[in-house]
């Protein structure tokens, strides 16, 4: 390097520098999460899912007034799979199980949205000031987290949402305030192991604000572990909000796939056995996809791991 | 740090994080609402109502509250339950004992399940078996549980009418006693096979589903142990001396890939905990986790938190076990900071 003329120029160059090496590692990464055959079965899988709970209102008609609870066809209880305009079959009580199947995904793509946006967010936020700012602040919040994780995950968010009272919104929140201490755990372990290194105290000694450095250096390449927990948590949330569902923690009627398995279970003593089988078919492969996925995403990211 | 100050340091951790869950679990039963509105009605003066608060201490401040329900509990005072129509502290033995039994029982499926699958995908790295294993795994984590016991039923149970639900036969169960509440123990005790079998019978379907995705947390970590292990100089130098591969395998590389895998017993212990709550209900199983399903359903809060501080603290100290014993197996392990 020759001699500094500008030091707004030389940070520009070394972060510009820094942006294309970032650039090649992500498309190192994409090349080899393709290059995976069971990602690209998940991704394939997810992509379809995410086109069933967009284009929901086009594939089976929205029930009104609300699209989200089961159309009730009094006349077609306990119908067979394969009955013309029930093609999955319908419930105990008219519902038809291919609405479930396709609004199920809507109410799905919902939950895991929310709450993965959200305990990302806070998470980060925590994890970042206790890493950052270290001292009695880190102490306190870091014992926090661990008596939130001291508590089994299913029991917490059961406990959480008993509580609120039954209710989809209830769940979400539930979850929520289980998750976050994940990224909380993940993202200040990050920060602290980040800010020794030798580009950081390159940044402090050319004089960048503190702000500058944790959004430019820092938090940049924090980013990768917290996306493949993402990636794992939008399949398990699914996962746990179902299992909660199941229990009974949802509203009765709501096109939710927890729900409707629970739902079908009265029915299979006499043989019915398609009002269960379908929508928990539905849950495994959102948790599969994402599993998988995530899976690959952590391989692709860390090619130490490949293959073990 | 040696492994006494080790231990101690985490036994004296302990305590805070236990003191913590309860302060936790406390403020839960009081975001419901105040505990004393089942005994509210309209027609009560203020003075009436006051006078309740005052007998159940909700007038003192908050912290006074919760030292007196920690008081409570550890005197062994849990409340009452609404569904059991019992005092918790009574019916909570019998029903930890069939969660129990049918946890151990899914436990030793997984041990055996996860091991086995884990050496033989391991030894046999990116070939055939290995794909399979690691789909069985993946598919283990991803499945819901409570499908996957139905799926079984619908099969076993009600399309092939093979499989028993629930727990035990009413004649065989009334024909021994039960001194211990687990089922195939006090059929061994009461020395009859009868009893032992029907016992088994009902057993298998619900120990087989709840030890499936466990099975899953194990095999994926005894394969990449072994993985690794069979990678270390040793193993050549076994296989230099001649030994054949079964037992380089077996003696050698597998018994030291054991050690990493002690680390999810833990949490294989908290999958198996949580997993109880569903199962109990697809099988109507009469322990602990359809009891607090039934429970949260019609709104008796009490027992719920007495179940969420029961099952942290049993969490918190395997987990306590856990560490201790790999950081025993393990000398290589660093211990804290």
């Amino acid at each position: 390097m020759s001699e500094i003329t500008d030091s707004n120029f030389e940070k520009a160059s070394v972060r510009d520098t820094a942006f294309r090496v970032r650039m090649r590692r992500f498309f190192g990464v994409l090349q080899r999460l393709t290059s995976n055959p069971t990602t690209v079965v998940g991704l394939v899988l997810i992509a379809l899912m995410l086109a069933m709970a967009i284009f929901a209102p086009w594939i089976t008609e929205a029930n009104t007034p609300d699209a989200y609870q089961m159309p009730r066809d009094w006349g077609a209880v306990r119908k067979p799979p394969g009955t013309p305009g029930h093609w999955l079959g319908t419930t105990n009580e008219g519902g038809d199980v291919f609405y479930g199947v396709i609004w199920g995904s809507r109410t799905s793509l919902q939950l895991s949205l929310y709450v993965v946006g959200s305990t990302m967010v806070i998470g980060t936020i925590i994890g970042s000031v206790a890493g950052l700012v270290g001292g009695w602040v880190d102490e306190v919040l870091m014992r926090i987290v661990d008596v939130f994780l001291s508590i089994p995950e299913l029991i917490f968010a059961l406990a959480i949402a008993a509580v609120l009272g039954p209710s989809f919104t209830n769940i979400i929140i539930a979850l929520a305030m289980v998750i976050w201490v994940k990224y909380a755990r993940i993202m200040r372990a990050q920060v602290i192991q980040i800010k020794q290194n030798d580009y950081v105290d390159a940044a402090r000694v050319i004089g960048d604000s503190k702000l500058n450095i944790y959004l430019k250096d820092i938090l940049p390449n924090a980013v990768t572990p917290v996306t493949v927990q993402a990636t794992l948590d939008m399949g398990n949330v699914v996962l746990i909000g179902a299992t909660l569902s199941f229990i009974g923690l949802s509203e009765a009627g709501i096109a939710e796939w927890g729900v409707l398995v629970s739902e079908g279970q009265a029915g299979i003593a006499s043989g019915r056995w398609w009002a269960s089988t379908f929508p928990g078919l539905m849950i495994f492969l959102w948790a599969l996809a994402f599993n998988l996925v995530g899976d690959g995403l952590r391989d692709a990211l860390d090619p130490r791991t490949e293959g073990r | 740090m040696q492994l006494r100050d080790y231990i101690f340091r985490r036994l004296l951790v302990l305590p805070i994080l236990i003191i913590g869950v309860s302060i936790v679990v406390f403020t839960l039963t009081r975001v419901g609402g105040s505990p004393i509105g089942i005994y509210l009605s309209h027609e009560m003066t203020p003075s009436e109502v006051a006078e309740i608060q005052a007998r159940f201490g909700l007038d003192q401040p908050v912290w006074v509250q919760y030292l007196q329900w920690a008081k409570g509990i550890l005197q062994g005072d849990f409340g009452y339950s609404g569904v059991a129509a019992a005092p918790v502290s009574d019916i909570f033995p019998l029903k930890l004992a069939a969660t129990m039994e049918l946890a151990a029982a899914a436990g030793c499926v997984a041990l055996f399940l996860g091991i086995t699958l884990g050496t033989f995908a391991g030894a046999r790295r990116n070939r055939l078996p290995d794909h399979i294993t690691r789909i069985v795994a993946v598919s283990g984590a991803s499945l819901p549980q409570f499908w996957f016991g139905i799926l079984l039923l619908i099969v076993f149970w009600a399309q092939l009418g093979i499989a028993p639900i629930g727990r035990s036969d009413a004649t065989i169960f009334a024909s021994i006693d039960h001194p211990t509440g687990l089922y195939t123990i006090d059929a061994i005790l009461a020395a009859s096979p009868k009893a032992f079998w029907d016992a088994v019978w009902h057993l298998i379907l619900p120990a087989l589903t709840l030890g499936y995705g466990a099975t899953a947390i194990i095999a994926r970590m005894m394969r990449s142990a072994l993985v690794e292990e069979l990678q270390q100089d040793y193993v050549d130098a076994a296989r230099a001396k001649g030994l054949a591969e079964k037992i380089v395998l077996k003696r050698h590389a597998r018994r030291n890939a054991l050690v990493p895998t002690v680390t999810v017993i833990g949490l294989t212990f908290g999958f198996l905990l949580q997993g109880t709550i569903t199962i109990e209900i697809i099988y109507r199983w009469p322990g602990l986790g359809r009891w607090m399903a039934d429970s949260v359903l019609r709104g008796d809060q009490g027992t719920l938190m007495t179940y969420v501080l029961f099952t942290s603290v049993l969490f918190l100290l395997v987990n306590l076990i856990v560490d201790v014993v790999y950081a025993n197996l393990d000398r290589r392990v660093t211990l804290g900071k």
